[in-house]
């Protein structure tokens, strides 16, 4: 009988990748082969609008050495796309008729950027921001683009139009909701952010939607839902994300994204998906979700390799956290950030509007769940991991949102709850800890 | 695994003089001299905090170096990496973008930006030019250690027994 690859891993990128170099931790020796639809060795495409800027050369985006599947021996299919996956027969089918045989699947292949449904959008300077050739063929129209229109007020969006003005294009965000990052900020945290994006020239309009595109082959205006007509030669639309599941569907359990359980497992059994294509259990919104961010992946594709090479490892679920920075202002969020019933949440909320601070704490029966930071980010990751090992917080809570909480704060939590506190370092900052009062 | 050294702090002892902040600061200024140092501009950070845990607790916290580093995994130009033999986890600034993921999610709030100058993550490197980090071979008291998890842990339990005895 002809010999299946062990290991069938479809995406090459976040989270294919970490489950690679877990899988090669514990098996050093069976056959790996790491499909990509991209030509490419691995990128990073969050470094896309960054590329996009001008701020750094094409060099920033390699994320691995060119020998890394070799290092790794690991045998790389890149312009491949799978077509299909044959669950019963354990297969896959790629172009040219050709199938892959596996005993173990990653389902690793990510997201691929929403378009609008509007007359026009297939003219020539039509972009979305996902791929390496997305960010090329923006590049290659700079020369012959004044003005640009973005087509949502999210981190793609915005990221996009931060990148052109960078290179001083002039930009002009079109939001359909009432406030930018509806997704990641509240209401007031927005505004701060709108008015500093503002203030350094990016134009951006709120509660309009685009109607239509006019031009001759390529773009030269943008009409607008109530009436109003920009002239621009270049759109990027940043309209959210949809998981790439086509090739399982009906074959595995999907919603929004591959459904994976705590070990990353599909509910077919050595069929594994990870990355921004699955939906797995959100710690902090306390259903399941798909949380499409680089961590997330990587976490995600580490897990599942170490199941599939047999060292179990449990999956602590996801979360929602991103972080931005503007013209040398940073902001970063996480978890609940507009709860929707106001009875069982409790605000901290603290704001300088002078200093341009902005630092808001959601909680739920003295757990924090959310949170928004704008200027003073550094202690943003404390208050995420207290949020992910559900701390009861009342003790401190006097201090969480003010300037001058630090880590040492935290120091009698661990002592007094340390089950919940599972790192090994945790321990290590509270080993010689006895309280005084 | 073997286990590799890290810095640690013995909060019985520590005064919160902040004498290793001030060590800190100055190994990694240009100059590496105190008065000199005063006068750079941007003016060297530490990368050491001491913080208040109560009144008059207090302790001094850096990168703890983790076993399991989230920064790591967060950061999406592949910068950080940790050292299997070393243990070290190390920040690489020139691929550094200020993103600011390592920030996000370090559960010590112990990464800094350093906005003034470059727009680079930075923190504890362990003072790749000296065999013992500055702020454990400055600390007055000797609240600071540079050991491992079992020789630190080994270490307070022995002292605890003698002081229980006085
Ligand atoms: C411009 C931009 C900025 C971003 N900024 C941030 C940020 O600041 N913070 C953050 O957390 N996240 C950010 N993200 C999101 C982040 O990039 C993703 O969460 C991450 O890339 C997900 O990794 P993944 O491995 O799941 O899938 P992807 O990165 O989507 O990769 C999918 C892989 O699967 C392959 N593939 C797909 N379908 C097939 C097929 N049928 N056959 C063969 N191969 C296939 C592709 O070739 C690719 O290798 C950003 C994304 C973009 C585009």
């Amino acid at each position: 009988m002809k010999k299946n690859n062990a290991y069938v891993i479809i995406g090459n990128s976040a989270s294919g990748l970490a489950a690679i170099e877990s899988v090669r931790r514990i098996d050093k020796t069976s056959n790996i082969i790491n499909i990509s639809k991209e030509p490419h060795r691995p990128y990073s495409r969050c470094l896309l609008s960054y590329y996009l800027a001008g701020q750094y050369n094409k060099d920033i985006l390699w994320i691995r050495h060119e020998d890394y599947y070799k290092k790794y021996n690991v045998e790389g299919l890149l312009n491949t796309t799978v077509a299909g996956v044959d669950v019963k027969n354990r297969a896959l089918a790629i172009a040219g008729n050709k199938k892959i045989s596996f005993d173990k699947l990653l389902i690793a292949t990510g997201a691929s950027a929403k378009s609008v449904d509007i007359k026009g959008a297939d003219k020539r300077g039509v972009f979305v921001l996902r791929t390496l050739e997305d960010a090329q063929g923006i590049l290659n129209m700079l020369p012959s683009v004044k003005k640009a229109c973005i087509l949502g007020g999210g981190l793609i969006g915005m990221r996009a139009a931060y990148a052109l003005k960078k290179r001083g294009i002039n930009v002009h965000v079109i939001v359909k909701s009432s406030h930018i990052f509806s997704q990641m900020l509240d209401a007031e945290a927005a505004d701060m952010m709108r008015q500093h994006l503002e203030t350094n020239g990016i134009e951006i309009s709120t509660g309009l939607e685009a109607k239509e595109i006019l031009g001759k082959d390529s773009v030269e205006h943008l009409v607008l839902d109530d009436g109003n007509r920009l002239d621009c030669e270049l759109i990027v639309i940043g309209k959210g994300v949809a998981a790439n599941l086509e090739i399982v569907r009906g074959q595995v359990k999907t919603n929004m994204g591959i459904l994976a359980n705590e070990h990353l497992e599909t509910d077919n059994k050595d069929i594994y998906a990870a990355g921004d294509v699955a939906e797995t259990y959100d710690i902090l919104e306390g259903s399941n979700n798909v949380n499409q961010i680089w961590p997330a992946a990587i976490r995600q594709g580490k897990i599942a390799g170490l199941n599939m090479a047999g060292e179990e490892a449990k999956y602590e679920g996801t979360y929602g956290t991103n972080s931005l920075d503007f013209f040398d202002l940073a902001v970063m969020s996480f978890g609940v950030v507009k709860p929707k019933n106001d009875v069982d949440f409790e605000e901290l909320i603290e704001i300088d509007t002078t200093r341009r601070l902005y630092r808001k704490i959601i909680l739920r029966s003295n757990r924090i769940v959310g949170g928004v930071l704008i200027n003073d980010v550094e202690r943003h990751g404390i208050l995420l991991h207290l949020a992910l090992h559900k701390i009861d917080i009342s003790d401190i809570k006097y201090i969480l949102a003010d300037e001058y909480f630090d880590f040492g704060k935290v120091v009698p939590l661990i002592k007094r709850q340390a089950k919940s506190f599972a790192r090994p370092e945790y321990n290590d900052t509270c080993a010689t800890y006895s309280p005084l009062y | 695994m073997k286990q590799s050294k890290k810095i640690f702090c013995d909060i019985t002892k520590c005064v919160a003089c902040r004498t290793c902040e001030l060590a800190c600061a100055i190994e990694h200024s240009a100059t590496k001299d105190l008065f000199l140092a005063m006068l750079e501009r941007p003016r060297p950070r530490a990368r050491t905090f001491v913080h208040f845990i109560e009144r008059d607790v207090s302790h001094s916290i850096a990168c703890q170096h983790c076993e399991e580093p989230p920064c790591m995994e967060a950061c999406m130009s592949s910068c950080i990496s940790k050292d299997e033999k070393t243990g070290k986890v190390d920040i690489d600034r020139s691929r550094c973008v200020a993103c600011w993921m390592c920030i996000m999610v370090c559960p010590f709030g112990i990464i800094s930006r350093e906005a003034a100058d470059k727009n680079k993550a930075f923190k504890c490197d362990l003072c790749p030019d000296r065999e013992c980090p500055a702020c454990v071979d400055a600390c007055p008291t000797k609240t600071l250690s540079y050991e491992t998890r079992d020789d630190f842990s080994r270490r307070i339990k022995q002292e605890k027994k003698v002081y229980e005895k006085k």
